[in-house]
């Protein structure tokens, strides 16, 4: 098999299959919701709104397009309607409401309705009791995965979902579709930024 | 180049046929159709012919809905398979539909099935290496399994052979385990290989650390492209860089005029007459029909992949063969090989920050065998041994799942920053083979077709496991000897067939009465049927088998072809 593309491959899936967590009955507040300017083909509005917060505080933009402007919130709903299966999915939005429902009992409000310096204080909590994801040899995880929790899994996800995006594969990274060679100790400073493939 | 002929209703009689078009049947046919002989290549797959049928060979993740990603219908449809972690929307197609070709797992077995013109040679892992004499002996120098009939002296001019027409890469070194190859330029190793090779070979005399020998071209080669390090080798490669069937033996075969193809064929038995003591062909089923033919052919070549040549061998019963053809030794179904798989060490290096590299090379390095090669390194606790593959790399964004942080300044290192490099080496252990690890027709479970299905029931035993300790231990203290950080070993006891080298089944040996091929591959029993695909295989060494499955496949397919001249056939 081709043993060495697998690593790439499920790099990219990192987040989609280790979701756990018991069924919530989901609670949310329903006012002064910013409106979606996109329609959710999986998640609620309020759904919806969490992913896209997280999008903008982890990857904002700067001189390089953020995660909003690459589409990543919409890509990871498309992810969890036709990735995810009905028992992954069910988890998901039980992980998502306990995160939120921390979130709440912390600043009284769910996690997009907070300002800046509010989702940097809870993300960098959240950060710090997540699990990690085991190291990776030619698609297969080594030993066994412990779950890593409803924010290092979409942090994953959107990671995937911003790198590979059209824009940032194409103009942020460095892209080479057909390198020719191989060279294997080249200057970083010659190679200028991250490869894109 | 013409396009194949695909009209074998025409002509039900050919000079030979070959089950399978894969790795080994791609040979046989070349080699038969350029002696002259009418072959008609039988394939149960559809037609993949070389570039026209590589749709996603030039996808990028953002023309994909799922970004290569593949959804719940096809991980259904592909659920055996999705286990090795290999399936993505790129490749997804030249997996075999794991639910129209169910197998019972009676203890756990990973069979990954590639139903297609080229089989699995469009999906290997290009790893290519000779056996040497120790693996021929060593049957006979332990006492497991019988004697392989052959030496590697017998094989040595096929090798060179087959070598020199599919173009292997690699670095000559001569050591007596691991013999050369023909070699066309090596890969580069990248500036933590070289450190990592440096400091292991210091500190452990007598191991080596190499780059992988592969085929891929690292020139151009009988008129096909050098390698353009893309890495998207299991989507088809549209420059014929490495060895397939597709790109290289079945335009060789077909360029003779002598090549007939017929997909959607599942041959359901070979046909055994009697009186004449031999094979007079095959009974195939259309799968999209479902009607039944008969073809008939002077001799026949079985290469429809290890497990897929015993069952239909199995399969065909006569008076003569009641528990399949050519099984008088009971042997046929027995004797199921594999390697052992994801036994190994990770870390991470620190240095070369300021170093990255260019292109995605499709290949690592490679530690060949040193335990049991001589008096001075016999292990007390195993026989036999294993190698390693591996290499380093950096994670580029993919390490920042696991980085803390996030906003403005995470997001900008992603980018400007590879990550640190990671260095992991996994061993491929060699697998006794063991009468009571076998394959048996299932006739309760049937397929689609009505045929009857395989059960496999083998298990890694004491050897097996007592290597992949040896595995770990040896990892784990040649990573921390070579300056790697951050150490994380891991067995993830895979069962057998994560391998993907099932071998046996059908072995060669020297006596009737314990074996079911001879030393040119035929059936003792049947001379002109010849098995050369990995059912073949008398032990099963502990390097990538491809390369030897081609060497003999020519080997045979010579004989077969000076035999007919003589008249013997």
């Amino acid at each position: 098999m081709n043993r060495r593309e697998a690593i790439k491959n499920t790099a990219l899936f990192g987040g989609a299959s280790i979701l756990t967590g018991s069924l919530f009955s989901i609670l949310q507040s329903c006012k002064s919701e910013p409106r979606l300017s996109w329609q959710p083909s999986f998640l609620k509005a309020d759904q919806a709104q969490l992913i896209s917060a997280l999008v903008d505080t982890v990857l904002p933009k700067t001189a390089t397009p953020g995660g909003l402007d690459m589409k990543v919130d919409i890509f990871m709903d498309t992810v969890f309607a036709k990735l995810y299966n009905a028992e992954g999915q069910k988890a998901l939005l039980a992980d998502m409401a306990q995160f939120d429902d921390r979130c709440k009992s912390k600043f009284s409000k769910p996690f997009a309705e907070l300002d800046k310096a509010q989702r940097t204080e809870f993300l960098k909590t959240e950060e710090a009791s997540s699990p990690k994801y085991n190291g990776k040899v030619w698609g297969t995880a080594v030993g066994e995965q412990k779950p890593v929790g409803f924010y290092r899994s979409m942090k994953s996800l959107m990671l995937w979902g911003y790198f590979s995006s059209e824009e940032v594969g194409l103009k942020v990274l460095n892209y080479d579709p057909v390198p020719g060679d191989y060279l294997g100790c080249v200057p970083m400073k010659e190679v200028g930024r991250v490869w894109s493939l | 180049m013409p396009n194949f002929n695909i009209d074998a209703k025409k002509d039900m009689t050919y000079d030979a046929i070959v089950i399978g078009s894969g790795m080994s049947g791609g040979w046989a046919a070349k080699e038969l159709c350029e002696a002259g002989l009418k072959t008609l290549v039988l394939e149960r797959g559809r037609m993949v012919e070389h570039v026209k049928d590589y749709p996603t060979m030039n996808n990028e993740s953002w023309n994909l809905e799922l970004r290569g990603a593949i959804g719940p219908e096809d991980q259904k449809k592909h659920f055996k398979a999705v286990r090795s972690g290999f399936v993505g929307e790129n490749n997804k197609h030249f997996f075999a539909n794991d639910e129209e070709n169910p197998y019972t797992e009676v203890k756990p077995f990973l069979w990954i099935r590639a139903h297609q013109m080229g089989g699995r040679s469009l999906l290997w892992g290009k790893q290519t290496y000779r056996w040497s004499e120790l693996d021929f002996e060593a049957n006979a120098k332990d006492g497991h399994g019988v004697d392989w009939p052959i030496r590697y002296k017998d094989l040595e001019p096929w090798y060179t052979h087959v070598e020199k027409y599919a173009g292997i890469s690699g670095e000559a070194l001569g050591l007596p385990q691991l013999p050369d190859s023909h070699f066309l330029p090596p890969m580069e190793m990248n500036c933590v290989e070289k450190e990592v090779k440096q400091r292991l070979e210091k500190e452990f005399p007598g191991r080596n650390l190499i780059i992988g020998r592969v085929a891929h071209l690292t020139v151009e080669h009988n008129g096909r492209g050098k390698c353009q390090f893309r890495n998207r080798c299991d989507r088809g490669c549209p420059f014929g860089a490495y060895f397939s069937s597709n790109a290289v033996t079945l335009p060789a075969a077909n360029a003779t005029g002598n090549l007939t193809m017929r997909p959607f064929s599942i041959v359901q038995s070979i046909v055994y007459d009697e009186k004449k003591g031999s094979a007079t062909g095959v009974k195939v089923i259309d799968s999209e029909s479902g009607e039944m033919f008969e073809y008939n052919a002077k001799i026949i070549f079985c290469n429809a992949s290890t497990l897929s040549t015993t069952q239909i061998m199995l399969n065909s019963t006569s008076s003569r063969f009641p528990n399949g053809l050519g099984n008088d030794s009971g042997e046929l179904g027995h004797n199921l090989m594999d390697h052992t798989y994801r036994v190994g060490a990770m870390g991470s290096y620190e240095g070369f920050e300021d170093m990255y590299y260019k292109g995605r090379r499709p290949n690592g390095i490679y530690i060949p065998r040193y335990w049991n090669i001589d008096e001075k390194t016999k292990s007390d606790k195993f026989v036999r041994g294993f190698g390693f593959q591996g290499g380093a790399s950096r994670p580029g964004w993919g390490a920042g799942a696991n980085m803390d942080g996030f906003g403005e300044e995470f997001k900008d290192s992603l980018i400007t920053n590879p990550g640190p490099w990671e260095f992991f080496i996994t061993g491929f252990a060699e697998c006794l083979p063991y009468h009571e690890n076998k394959v048996t027709l299932d006739t309760q479970n049937l397929d689609k077709w009505k045929q009857p299905t395989l059960a496999i029931d083998a298990e890694y035993k004491a050897n097996e496991l007592a290597l992949n300790k040896q595995i770990q231990e040896d990892a784990l203290e040649m990573l921390e000897k070579c300056g790697i950080k951050n150490i994380v070993g891991f067995d993830n006891k895979h069962e057998m067939g994560y391998g993907i080298h099932e071998m046996g089944t059908a072995r060669m040996g020297r006596d009737p009465k314990t074996s079911v091929l001879n030393a040119t591959n035929q059936v003792h029993t049947c001379k002109n049927v010849f098995v050369t695909d990995g059912a073949c295989m008398t032990s099963n060494s502990c390097v990538n088998p491809s390369l030897t499955y081609m060497a003999l496949t020519a080997r045979a397919a010579n004989h077969a072809i000076s035999e007919l001249k003589k008249g013997n056939l």
